[in-house]
């Protein structure tokens, strides 16, 4: 099993749920996050005035996937969230050591 | 045996509730049930006596309610004899399944105020002698109101902050919550402790007792939240709808509330001799219509408030003047009062938005249903329930949340949003479309936002509010889940968004409101909604929207149609498209016919005045320092420019329009002063006066050190025609007037000015073109320095 980790523009959200609807993903965690990286935030200048905007508003989308279809999970993931701009986002991929539904006691990919 | 006996009575008193709801008759046949039952299990012994306390001693026993029992001992010695003999009457009675809750004190310990127990001195309050040795029970007299006064007020403030102090949860704790049955309590406490009930207003607490002995009844057990099930379950039992019970509901929690905090209010004591005195300097402000004791208003002649609406209006200016609280006895006559209002209150409702306290005069209307007398159509949302797990409150409250988070915005250090809501022109208008932004929710078969806007619409009218901020505050209804959705679901650095919401709004005036209106509406949903990240999103779209309408003005020039009338396919002819974004139907209307006269006369001139602010109107052929020449005219009259535009269209008309207030009301007071206005106007524009000659001894400079660094910068890049000079500079007297000829002396021509100002700030935007064109970068920072020595001189 692998977690995915993206970071996503938030406009993007709904494209991406739905995508990863599609492929059949329907459990996901999304959190509202805020952060930089190569965009690095920018300042603005507001009726003489300058505002640094150092962190900018973002979407967290936390998924745990069986190993098999990973790779078109992310390539679904990614055609979805892409706009081909700077600040689009990123995935990451860790391995899961074990996944336990709570109410049943699943393991593994069941549980998923 | 007895056993039986009490099932059987206890289901006998449960059936007779279901059939008749009444719950009074549940409390009271519970208490005496129960009391036979504990009397007959034991007789205590000399030198103990025996009290019911807690809701039990005031006889208000619910189905599942704890039976409280306090056990007063004579002395230690009396302690101990009891310790074998009592085990075996609590067991008795847990065997009857009831829930005791006893406790075992001395006379002494009753009568110590125990910060770590004041629980206890409070249920004494309660305490109602079941049985036992008289003499001991005769002994118990605690006597440390004061104290205990204090510790009550400080309990209740603390069990208020657990729910955000306000009453309007959507699944209220009917007990622990503000405008819940422990506040009755604290009400009857303290009126008890101070025996002052006089200025109380009546409180009628039967619909609570009723939902908690339904709660009590429906799940077996001692509960107390009145969750969305429970809700229905009751508007089931009582064949109405879930939405009307929780009205019920409200109606009554609010009456307790308001109640309750007048008590806490009057009673607790002040922090420092420093605070009574500022109470005591406030007492006077008190006029010819009110007195002000100990920071709450009375009416001087209570029984006027009957018949006199004007009183009552002015009730409210001299809050939202003051900030001070209404006394019960007002807020009582208020209730009882049925006056009609005059249709005409704009003014006064306008005054009442301008002034510092606004928000709490506002609320206060909102409690005493004052706003709903004015407003009829609020009724409709009145305690309203609308079930998402995400708004936190009824809407009429979320209504009144949004319009003080708006309030005190303006006094925040909330970078940006605080500065924006410094630059509204008018927030008389904001506060209006937020009083109706959701009144079309209680209509399920419409979308609310056009009901809403129908609404306003009719009801602002009725009112007198002048059609331009009718139809802004309108149109501000109808937008205002726009930016919110746009901010979710669009891409905001896609040129195309900024368009489509610039489009929507039209000018940066109503894109402020709407920026505005859609952050105190979002903080207005729970106490959490406002997120940074929600902040950060909000305040991209509005730069992105601001950029937009105020870029490339003179790019796009209108081409008109030829189903226009001639005069207006005339005149619009090659304006710029921003002058349709930033003037409505009837202005266009007023401007076409205006050229249509200038042609015959050579000038054409409009004085309107709305709340307020005057607009000047002034057409001619353009020509170079007419905008320095007429700013220098008003100047002259002592009169503030808010705001300056000029347009010229494919015929070299000029359209000038001055947004100008009064502040010394020399044109409010002299009528005939306007003429006058009109004429210098006229004159300064046709050069038949010399300007300067007008402003002699006007051009005053402020006193004092110099507070503010003018600034100028250039900018060639925004606009595709024209270059931008923004200056910063503390703002005096004729300021624009000489800024302007400064620009006309370089032969610039100035295609649009944009002035804000901020207390002592000015803030200028003029868009400068030379010989049509933009200037070179050498000829612009030239032009800047010139005007960075007119600000400095």
């Amino acid at each position: 099993m692998k977690e995915i980790e993206a970071i996503i523009q938030p406009f993007k959200l709904d494209d991406v749920k739905q995508a990863l609807l599609v492929r059949g993903v329907d459990g996901m965690t999304i959190s509202e996050v805020r952060g930089h990286g190569r965009q690095k935030g920018h300042t603005e200048t507001y009726c003489g005035q300058e505002y640094t905007v150092d962190l900018l508003p973002k979407v967290k989308v936390e998924l745990t996937v069986p190993d098999q279809p990973l790779e078109e999970i992310l390539k679904t993931l990614s055609a979805a969230a892409r706009t081909g701009k700077i600040g689009d986002g990123k995935s990451f991929v860790f391995d899961v050591a074990q996944a336990i539904g709570i109410r049943n006691g699943d393991r593994g990919d069941a549980a998923l | 045996m007895v056993t039986q006996h009490y099932s059987a009575a206890a289901e006998r008193i449960r059936e007779t509730f279901f059939s008749d709801g009444r719950a009074g008759a549940v409390l009271v046949s519970r208490t005496q049930l129960v009391d036979g039952i504990v009397r007959s299990l034991w007789p205590p012994p000399d030198g103990v006596a025996v009290f019911a306390v807690g809701g039990y001693g005031r006889g208000e026993l619910f189905p599942f309610s704890d039976i409280d029992l306090l056990i007063l001992v004579a002395s230690e010695a009396a302690r101990e004899s009891i310790r074998e003999p009592i085990a075996p009457f609590l067991r008795s009675l847990w065997d009857e399944g009831l829930r005791v809750s006893q406790s075992v004190h001395t006379v002494a310990e009753c009568h110590e105020l125990d910060r770590n127990n004041v629980e206890l001195a409070i249920s004494l309050l309660d305490r109602r002698f079941l049985m036992g040795d008289p003499a001991v029970a005769a002994r118990l007299n605690p006597r440390n109101r004061a104290e205990l006064i204090q510790a009550l007020i400080g309990l209740t403030r603390e069990r208020h902050a657990k729910f955000q102090n306000t009453i309007h949860h959507l699944e209220p704790h009917l007990k622990d919550a503000p405008g819940g049955i422990r506040d009755l309590h604290v009400v009857r406490w303290l009126v008890q402790l101070t025996a002052r009930d006089a200025e109380l207003a009546t409180v009628d607490f039967e619909t609570l007792f009723q939902f908690r002995c339904y709660l009590h009844y429906l799940t077996g057990r001692d509960h107390n939240i009145l969750t969305f099930e429970l809700q229905d379950q009751i508007a089931e039992l009582q064949g109405r709808s879930a939405a009307q019970v929780m009205r019920d509901y409200f109606r009554q929690a609010g009456s307790i509330a308001r109640n309750c905090g007048q008590l806490l209010r009057i009673n607790e004591a002040p922090t420092s001799g420093l605070f009574a005195q500022f109470r005591d300097r406030r007492s006077r402000v008190s006029n010819a219509d009110f007195t002000v004791s100990r920071e709450q208003i009375f009416f001087r002649v209570p029984h006027q408030a009957q018949h006199d609406p004007e009183l009552i209006v002015r009730l409210f200016v001299f809050i939202a003047r003051h900030g001070l609280a209404l006394a019960p006895g007002t807020e009582r006559r208020l209730a009882e009062s049925v006056v009609v209002f005059n249709r005409m209150l704009w003014p006064v409702l306008h005054e009442i938005c301008a002034l510092p306290h606004a928000g709490q005069a506002l609320r206060a209307m909102h409690e005493t249903g004052v706003l709903r007398s004015i407003f009829p159509e609020l009724r409709e949302i009145d305690s309203l329930v609308i079930r998402d797990f995400y708004h936190r409150y009824t809407v009429d409250e979320h209504t009144m949340v949004a319009i003080e988070g708006l309030l005190k915005l303006r006094d925040s250090e909330q970078v940006p949003f605080a500065e924006l809501a410094k630059e509204l022109p008018d927030i008389a208008v904001l506060i209006m479309a937020l009083i109706f932004h959701d009144v079309g929710k209680a209509d399920e078969n419409e979308s609310h936002v056009i009901s809403s806007a129908r609404i306003a619409d009719a009801a602002l009218e009725r009112i007198g509010m002048p059609q331009r901020e009718r139809q802004a505050a309108c149109e501000l209804i109808r937008l205002h889940l726009e930016m919110s959705t746009i901010m979710n679901s669009r891409d905001l650095t896609e040129p195309a968004t900024a368009q489509y919401l610039a489009e929507k709004v039209r000018t940066v005036e109503q894109l402020k409101y709407l920026t505005l209106l859609t952050w105190s509406d979002i903080s207005a949903v729970n106490p959490a909604a406002m997120t940074q990240w929600r902040a950060g999103l909000l305040w991209q779209l509005y730069t992105v929207t601001y950029r937009e309408l105020t870029r490339e003005l003179e790019a796009q020039r209108i081409k008109t149609s030829f189903s226009d009338l001639p005069h207006r396919r005339r005149f619009l002819d090659g304006l710029p498209t921003r002058y349709l974004r930033t003037h409505s139907e009837a202005e266009v209307d007023l401007h076409a016919r205006m050229q249509t006269k200038s042609r015959e006369e050579g000038i054409a001139v409009a004085l309107q005045y709305s709340g307020s602010i005057y607009t000047l109107t002034i057409l001619m052929p353009d020509r170079p320092a007419l905008l320095a020449d007429v700013a220098g005219a008003l100047s002259s009259f002592g009169l503030n420019i808010l705001k300056a535009e000029v347009f010229s269209n494919r015929h070299l008309t000029a359209v000038n329009t001055f947004v100008f207030a009064d502040p010394l009301r020399t044109l409010e007071l002299n009528p005939e002063e306007r003429e006058r206005l009109q004429a210098v106007v006229r004159q300064a524009a046709m050069r038949e006066v010399d300007v300067s000659h007008l402003l002699r001894g006007r051009l005053r400079r402020p006193a004092g050190k110099r507070r503010l660094t003018p600034q100028v910068s250039v900018d060639n890049q925004v606009s595709e025609n024209a270059t931008l000079l923004q200056i910063t500079s503390e703002d005096r007297p004729g300021l624009l007037y000489e800024l302007a000829a400064a620009i006309a002396r370089q032969e610039c021509n100035i295609e649009v000015v944009l002035i804000d100002t901020e207390a002592l700030k000015a803030i200028d935007v003029f868009y400068v073109t030379h010989k049509r064109l933009k200037l070179a970068d050498e000829y612009a920072f030239r032009l800047a320095s010139v005007l960075k020595e007119v600000c400095q001189y």
